[in-house]
């Protein structure tokens, strides 16, 4: 048990080290704006923030119009930089920071969903008429 | 006295997987007194039909063990009767789920979040890799390198002069997996960054691959449980063709079928899924080597994901170290039940993961 117990402690001390000398460099992700979605020049544009996941999770809306998709993204370096939408198989990787669009063309009544390239975090926009 | 040929059987202690079957069919083959030789694993039996003379079983499973004992089994007439040990479970159980807590308050308490935007340095690569190994790549590469490393601490060693269960032998595979990994992270994180181009797989590709990676740790993790004897059959094959194909060369040769099949399968295999581990299913490794291809240059291409590589390892590495660790104790059990059971929760997260990225599942887990 004792390689067991130092290497618990060593590698403890190799991760909280390093935490704490890059800790100035992580800060909170700012605040999502209630509506992500809007309609400029006739095209739906549904914003979503990709970080360690999708914010929102859930977007609503208009069926019937064209959309885009756009993934923001800033210092993204997880699952959620490769978008994954199975029923327009849709596979996108995302750059570490910047903003991606997807044309998904009209939106189809429902509800579309999709993750991320491994599948852990999921998202979803509501299409109504 | 007249010589007669007759049929035995045996049950053999110590036959765990199907390069078992190899070992002792071979060896046994060998002898001038037996004419036919089938090993079964199903219930850790031999068949023999030979000629013995008037020996008693019991001489003859003597006899038998001779060629065998080096290789750390024994034929004997009576079953070898195997305790489950399913109090083993009180304590497993609970470990298991206290780890799975762990992981679900990792994710949800959002480290991977913690890295800031700008520009990227080794040191953001190597926090990035800490990150990734706390993170759900720890579900596949920390879930892959578990089941391995427990089912090579479970494998009683055999090495070529019969000394059994010694330190470096069990030390190997993991040294093969951490440096085949590190070594395959800066030499193909090189060529990204001087090529400028990634090898992405297809989904139908990733999806086959975390596929076979999902069943292999499955079946690794029920087998890690020791409480399925049918699970033994289905252990990976790859170490049996490994074994197969040392036997050949071995027999081809004119020597005698030694021990080596198991030394091979168990440098090589370590080595392989280290390498593939750049390849698996995992979002950090797959935006690092995206960020790699943007530093057009081998050295900082080879750096950028060494250094993460290297930020993975003591996590990775405190894996190797539990399982390394482990003594044939009365704790021994208990670990390797918990890693069954971790490795089974790994799996099947996995699993069900890799049908959402492909839409025959809708997203279930929510981190
Ligand atoms: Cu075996």
């Amino acid at each position: 048990m004792k390689p067991l117990l130092i290497s618990l402690v060593l590698s403890g001390a190799i991760i909280g080290g390093s935490f704490w000398v890059t800790s100035g460099s992580s800060r909170p992700s700012r605040a999502i704006p209630e509506n992500n979605v809007s309609i400029v020049d006739g095209k739906q544009i549904i914003e979503i923030w990709a970080k360690g996941g999708y914010q929102p999770r859930k977007s609503t809306a208009k069926a019937g119009i064209p959309t885009i998709l756009r993934f923001n993204t800033n210092g993204t370096f997880d699952c959620s930089s490769s978008v994954r939408i199975p029923s327009m198989n849709v596979s996108k990787s995302l750059p570490q920071s910047g903003s991606t669009d997807i044309d998904i063309g009209l939106g189809i009544l429902g509800t579309l969903q999709g993750s991320c390239g491994m599948g852990m975090y999921p998202f979803e926009v509501e299409f109504q008429s | 006295m007249t010589a007669q040929t007759q049929k035995y059987t045996f049950h053999v202690h110590g036959m765990h997987c199907n390069a078992c079957i190899l070992m002792t069919e071979s060896e046994l083959a060998d002898m001038p007194n037996i004419t036919h030789v089938k090993s079964s694993l199903k219930n850790n039996s031999v068949e023999v039909i030979g000629d013995f003379g008037n020996k008693t079983p019991k001489q003859i499973a003597e006899e038998l063990t001779i060629p065998l004992k080096s290789h750390g089994y024994t034929v004997s007439v009576e079953k070898q009767i195997k305790e489950k040990k399913w109090s083993d479970f009180k304590i497993a159980v609970p470990i298991a789920l206290g780890f799975a807590v762990l992981f679900v308050v990792l994710q949800k308490i959002g480290i991977v979040s913690w890295v800031g935007g700008g520009n990227v340095t080794y040191g953001t690569a190597f926090v990035i890799g800490i990150i990734a190994s706390l993170s759900t790549c720890m579900a596949v590469v920390g879930g892959l390198l578990l089941s391995m490393s427990a089912t090579f601490a479970k494998e009683p060693i055999r090495s070529l002069d019969g000394h059994q269960g010694q330190r470096g032998e069990k030390i190997k595979p993991q040294l093969m997996f951490h440096g085949g990994r590190i070594v395959a992270f800066f030499i193909l994180g090189g060529v990204i960054g001087a090529l400028g181009a990634v090898f992405t797989l297809s989904t139908s590709a990733t999806f086959t691959l975390s596929l076979i990676i999902g069943i292999v740790m499955l079946i690794l993790g029920i087998n890690l449980l020791d409480v399925f004897p049918w699970a033994k059959k289905l252990q990976p094959s790859m170490p049996k063709f490994i074994a197969k194909h040392a036997h050949g060369v071995s027999k081809l040769s004119h020597t005698r079928p030694n021990g080596r099949g198991f030394s091979v399968g168990r440098a090589l295999t370590p080595l392989l899924v280290g390498i593939a581990t750049f390849f698996l299913p995992c979002g950090f490794t797959q935006s690092m080597q995206l960020y790699t291809l943007t530093t057009g240059s081998f050295l900082k291409g080879g750096f950028t994901m060494l250094a993460f590589a290297l930020g993975t390892l003591p996590v990775l590495a405190l894996i190797s170290v539990s399982s390394f660790s482990i003594k044939k104790s009365s704790k021994a059990g208990v670990f390797f039940k918990s890693a069954g059971l971790i490795v089974i929760l790994f799996a099947l997260f996995n699993l069900i993961n890799s049908f959402v990225v492909i839409g025959l599942l809708p997203p279930i887990f929510n981190f």
